[in-house]
C-alpha cells in the first residue's frame, strides 16, 4: 500500500499539472522579492548587493518614528483607507442592486459597459482627465458650478478637498468592475424565494431587503475581509498624480512617501522598512475582519 | 485566495522589485564581462582623433568602431530622433555609434533614479549633480580623475573651468561628473511682457512689485477674463522672484556673513509671499497655479489671456512666432525689496556627465567624453559641420536655412539637446536670433543675482544624516509657503511658520551644509 501523498499525486497529476503555472508565479514574482525585505535590516548599497551591505539592526524603523511627519502620513493612509472602504465598498452593491431591477435588457447592458469603462483606463490618463475637468479656469466642472451662480472651487489646491475627488474618482473608475461580482451572486440566487416572497405579499423593496441582500451576503463578506485587507492599498500612481504641494497635508501617504524616499531619494533600506512595517499592519487587517466575520457568522476565508 | 493577505502597496512592490533586478544584474554581470571582450573593444589610443588637426579624409586613423548607449532627457518639443545629426557626427568623429536610451518621464531624475536602481544603466548618463549626490556614494558612478590620462581633453577643460572643477570634486577627491559648460546663457529666466497691450492702453513695464500689482490690476479692469501674471513652475517659480527681494527661495549661501542660511528667514522673503498672496486673492494669476504645464502657459499666452509672464529666455522668441497678434518684449526684473532687483543666477549649468561603474564599453565611453570636451568636438557639436548645416559667408558662418530659431536646431539635428553636448558654442543658436530678438540675451546679464543657487558638495554620511530632515522640511515648506499665498493660512502666522521649521530640523540641515561650504573654501 502506497503512502496516501503520492497516491494522491499520482491519481490527481492532471490538477496539479494545471496548478503548477500558477503556484510558480507566485514563488517567482510574489515569494523571492520578498527576500528583499532583508535590506531594511541592513545599509544597503545598490552596488555592494545585499550580502555585503552592513546589518544595522532597527535603525531604520526608527528613523521613520522620529520623524515629526511619520504620524500624518500614517494617518492619511488610514482615514483614505477607510473612506475607501466605507464609501467604495458599497457603491457597487448598490449598482449591481440597481442593475438587478432593470427591465429593459438593452438598456441594462449599456449601463453596465459603459460604467466598466473607466476601470481601463491607466492612472495617468484618469489623472489626466480629472485635473482638466476640476481646473478652475478652463475646467468644465467649475464652468458649470459658475453657471449656476457660485465661486469656481479650486479642487485640486484645497487639502480639504483632496480626499473627496480622489474616494469620488475612485468609486466613477471602480464602480462597474467591481459590481460584475455581486451581478453573478445575483443570477445564483433561486427564482422560486423571489415567488414565494411575492406570494406573501412582498413589494420589490421587501423583496430586495430580504431575498436579494441574503442571497448574496456570503459574497459582500468574503469581499469585505478581502478589501480590509487592501485598506492600506492604494493605486500609489493616481494619489502621486493628484496630490501638490497645497495638499500634502491630507494627500501625503505612505506610499508616496515611500516613493519619495526609495526611488526619488535613493534611500532602499528605509523604503523598504516602512512598507514592511506597514504590510504587518494590513495582514493584522484582514486576520481580525476574518476573526470578527467567523464569530457573527459561518462564512470566512480560512 | 492568500494572494491578498498581505497590503503591500504599490511603490512597495516597485521597490521590491527594483531591488531583486538589482540582484539579478548583480549575479549575471560576471558572465557578461567574457562577452564584453568580443565586442570591439577600443585602444587607448584612441583619443589622439580629437587633437583639433583636420584631418583630410574621416576616416583616416579613426579607432575602432564602437557602440556605446547615452542616457538623456526626453522633451517633447524636441523628440529625439536615431538620425540626429549629432550622433552621425559622432560616429564620423570617433567611430562611436550611440545609441539614445531616453527618460521614460518628464521627470529626467525620477527616471534616472529608476534606471540606476533596476541596474539598467546606460554607459554615459545625462545627470544633474542632485543624482550624483544620491546615487555616486553608492557606488553608481565611475570615479572619471582616475582615467583623466585617457581624456587629456576633459582634463584640460575642467583645469580651465576652476568653478566646474570645484562643483564636481567629492569630499573625497573622486570626480563622478562632469559638468557642461557653454549654454547655460539658455537656462536663464527672464521677466516679459505684451508690448502691444501696454502700449494700446498706456501702460509702462513696472518698475517695482507695486508697480506690477497697480499695472496688474489695471489689466484685469481691462481684460476681466484675463490673469495678468501668468507662470507655470508652480512653487518653483519662487526661485525668479524671490531674486528680486535680494533672496533665494531655499537654502543659500548668506553673501553678507558668508554662512549657509535658509531664503525664507530673510524678512524680504514674506514681504514676496505677502505680495503673491495679494495677487492670488485678487485673481491676478490663474488659481490653478501649482498645476500648471506648459501647454496651459502657452495657451493662457497665445489667447490674450495673460500679459506678464516669467519663463526661459528663449520663450519669448517661441512665443512671439507662435502668436498671431501682438509681439512679447523683455522686461527688467521689477524691485521687491532692497537696493537692486535681480534676475536668478544664469549662465551657468546643471547638466553633465556621469559614466556607469559597470560599464562595459569603457574605453569607448570615456572617448566620447574626451570628444565632447574638446575644442573640435565643441565646434561640431555646436555649429555642425561646414556645407552640411552651415555656410560661410562673409567670413561669418551662417546656418542653414532649414534653421529659423534657436529650437529648430535641437528638433531637426539635436544640436543643443542634453547629452549631445559637453562644451557648446552659444554663438550657434544666438546666430539664429533675430535682432529683435537679442535684447533680452543683452539686457539679462546686467541683472545677475550675485549669489549661485549651487549647493557644496555633501559626503555620503552627511547627506545620509539629513536625509529625512530635507524632505520633510521641503514638504512642510512647499505646503505652508501655497497656503500662505493661497490665503488659507493667514500671514500673521509667518512666525510660527518659521518657528516650526527648526522642530524639522532646519538647524541641523544648516550646518551640514555649512561643513560642506567649510570645507569648499578651504579647498581653493
Amino acid at each position: 500500500m502506497k503512502p496516501t501523498l503520492i497516491r494522491n499525486l499520482k491519481r490527481d497529476r492532471t490538477y496539479f499539472l494545471l496548478l503548477a503555472p500558477v503556484l510558480l508565479y507566485y514563488v517567482l514574482f510574489k515569494y523571492v522579492p520578498m527576500f528583499g525585505i532583508i535590506v531594511s535590516f541592513k545599509d544597503y548599497n545598490l552596488f555592494a548587493g545585499v550580502w555585503e551591505s552592513d546589518w544595522v539592526g532597527f535603525k531604520y524603523y526608527k528613523m521613520f518614528f522620529q520623524n515629526p511627519d511619520a504620524y500624518d502620513i500614517i494617518k492619511n493612509t488610514f482615514v483614505l483607507g477607510i473612506y475607501k472602504v466605507v464609501f467604495g465598498f458599497p457603491a457597487p452593491i448598490i449598482l449591481a442592486l440597481l442593475l438587478n431591477e432593470l427591465r429593459w435588457k438593452a438598456y441594462k447592458r449599456f449601463v453596465q459597459t459603459v460604467s466598466y469603462l473607466p476601470h481601463f483606463l491607466s492612472a495617468v490618463v484618469a489623472s489626466g482627465i480629472i485635473i482638466m475637468l476640476l481646473s478652475p479656469s478652463t475646467g468644465w466642472i467649475n464652468h458649470v458650478i459658475q453657471s449656476f451662480g457660485f465661486e469656481p472651487i479650486n479642487f485640486l489646491q484645497k487639502a480639504s478637498w483632496f480626499r473627496t475627488v480622489y474616494i469620488s474618482s475612485e468609486i466613477w473608475q471602480e464602480i462597474g468592475w467591481g459590481s460584475i461580482i455581486y451581478l453573478a451572486a445575483l443570477t445564483a440566487i433561486d427564482p422560486q424565494l423571489y415567488e414565494a416572497a411575492r406570494i406573501d405579499g412582498a413589494n420589490r423593496w421587501k423583496q430586495t431587503l430580504h431575498v436579494t441582500l441574503p442571497g448574496i451576503a456570503p459574497a459582500i463578506v468574503i469581499l469585505f475581509i478581502l478589501q480590509s485587507g487592501k485598506i492600506l492599498e492604494f493605486g500609489f500612481d493616481k494619489v502621486y498624480l493628484l496630490s501638490n504641494a497645497a495638499t500634502y497635508e491630507t494627500s501625503d501617504i505612505i506610499a508616496t512617501y515611500v516613493y519619495r524616499m526609495g526611488i526619488v531619494q535613493g534611500n532602499f533600506s528605509y523604503a523598504t522598512a516602512i512598507d514592511l512595517f506597514m504590510g504587518v499592519i494590513g495582514l493584522v487587517f484582514v486576520y481580525s475582519a476574518n476573526q470578527v466575520s467567523r464569530r457573527l457568522g459561518e462564512t470566512s476565508l480560512w | 485566495m492568500k494572494k491578498k493577505t498581505t497590503g503591500r502597496s504599490a511603490a512597495g512592490l516597485l521597490v521590491a522589485s527594483a531591488l531583486t533586478a538589482a540582484m539579478l544584474a548583480g549575479c549575471s554581470s560576471n558572465n557578461n564581462n567574457a562577452g564584453a571582450s568580443g565586442s570591439p573593444a577600443a585602444s587607448p589610443s584612441a583619443t589622439a582623433s580629437a587633437s583639433g588637426s583636420a584631418s583630410a579624409a574621416p576616416s583616416a586613423g579613426l579607432p575602432e568602431p564602437a557602440k556605446i548607449s547615452i542616457f538623456t532627457e526626453y522633451s517633447n518639443a524636441w523628440p529625439p530622433k536615431a538620425d540626429w545629426g549629432v550622433w552621425k557626427w559622432v560616429k564620423e568623429e570617433t567611430n562611436i555609434t550611440v545609441e539614445q536610451k531616453t527618460s521614460t518621464t518628464t521627470l529626467p531624475s525620477e527616471a534616472l533614479a529608476l534606471a540606476v536602481s533596476s541596474g539598467e544603466m546606460a554607459d554615459v548618463m545625462s545627470v544633474f549633480p542632485g543624482d550624483v549626490v544620491k546615487f555616486g556614494s553608492q557606488g553608481a558612478f565611475l570615479d572619471l580623475s582616475k582615467h583623466m590620462d585617457k581624456m587629456p581633453n576633459v582634463k584640460a577643460y575642467l583645469d580651465s573651468h576652476p568653478v566646474i572643477k570645484m562643483r564636481v570634486t567629492q569630499p573625497d577627491g573622486k570626480i563622478l561628473n562632469i559638468i557642461n559648460d557653454g549654454a547655460g546663457a539658455g537656462n536663464q529666466l527672464v521677466w516679459f511682457y505684451r508690448e502691444d497691450i501696454f502700449d494700446k492702453n498706456g501702460l509702462t513695464p513696472p518698475k517695482t512689485w507695486d508697480e506690477l500689482y497697480t499695472t496688474a490690476k489695471k489689466l484685469k479692469e481691462l481684460y476681466p477674463d484675463s490673469y495678468p501674471l501668468v507662470f507655470r513652475h508652480g512653487l518653483g517659480t519662487l526661485s525668479i522672484f524671490a531674486p528680486s527681494f535680494g533672496v533665494l527661495p531655499e537654502y543659500q549661501k548668506d553673501p553678507a556673513t558668508g554662512k549657509m542660511t535658509y531664503g525664507p528667514l530673510n524678512p524680504n522673503y514674506k514681504k514676496m509671499i505677502e505680495y503673491l498672496n495679494k495677487f492670488y486673492k485678487e485673481g491676478l494669476f490663474p488659481p490653478d497655479w501649482l498645476s500648471m504645464d506648459y501647454k496651459a502657459w502657452t495657451q493662457f499666452m497665445a489667447t490674450n489671456k495673460s500679459f506678464i509672464s516669467v519663463q526661459y529666455i528663449g520663450q519669448i522668441e517661441t512665443m512671439n512666432n507662435q502668436l498671431t497678434e501682438g509681439r512679447l518684449k523683455f522686461m527688467p526684473p521689477p524691485l521687491g525689496a532692497g537696493d537692486k532687483a535681480y534676475l536668478p543666477q544664469g549662465g551657468y549649468e546643471d547638466y553633465g556627465f556621469a559614466v556607469a561603474s559597470n560599464t562595459k564599453n569603457l574605453d569607448a565611453a570615456l572617448r566620447y567624453l574626451d570628444y565632447i570636451y574638446s575644442e573640435k568636438g565643441r565646434d561640431i557639436q555646436s555649429w555642425g559641420k561646414e556645407g552640411e548645416t552651415y555656410t560661410i559667408v562673409d567670413g561669418k558662418r551662417k546656418l542653414n536655412d532649414v534653421y529659423k530659431e534657436s529650437n529648430d536646431l535641437r528638433r531637426v539635428s539635436g544640436i543643443l539637446s542634453a547629452g549631445t553636448y559637453g562644451w557648446f558654442d552659444f554663438e550657434a543658436p544666438l546666430s539664429l536670433i533675430k535682432e529683435s530678438e537679442r535684447e533680452a540675451y543683452i539686457e539679462s546679464p546686467k541683472y545677475q543675482f550675485p549669489v549661485s543657487n549651487t549647493l557644496p558638495i555633501l559626503s555620503k554620511e552627511e547627506t545620509d544624516s539629513i536625509s529625512t530632515q530635507t524632505d520633510a522640511i521641503y514638504k512642510y515648506f512647499s505646503t505652508s509657503i501655497s497656503k500662505f499665498i493661497m490665503g488659507e493660512t493667514p500671514l500673521a502666522e509667518w512666525d510660527s511658520f518659521l518657528k516650526e521649521l527648526d522642530k524639522y530640523g532646519l538647524q541641523k540641515v544648516l550646518q551640514t551644509y555649512q561643513i560642506g561650504l567649510d570645507r569648499q573654501n578651504a579647498s581653493k
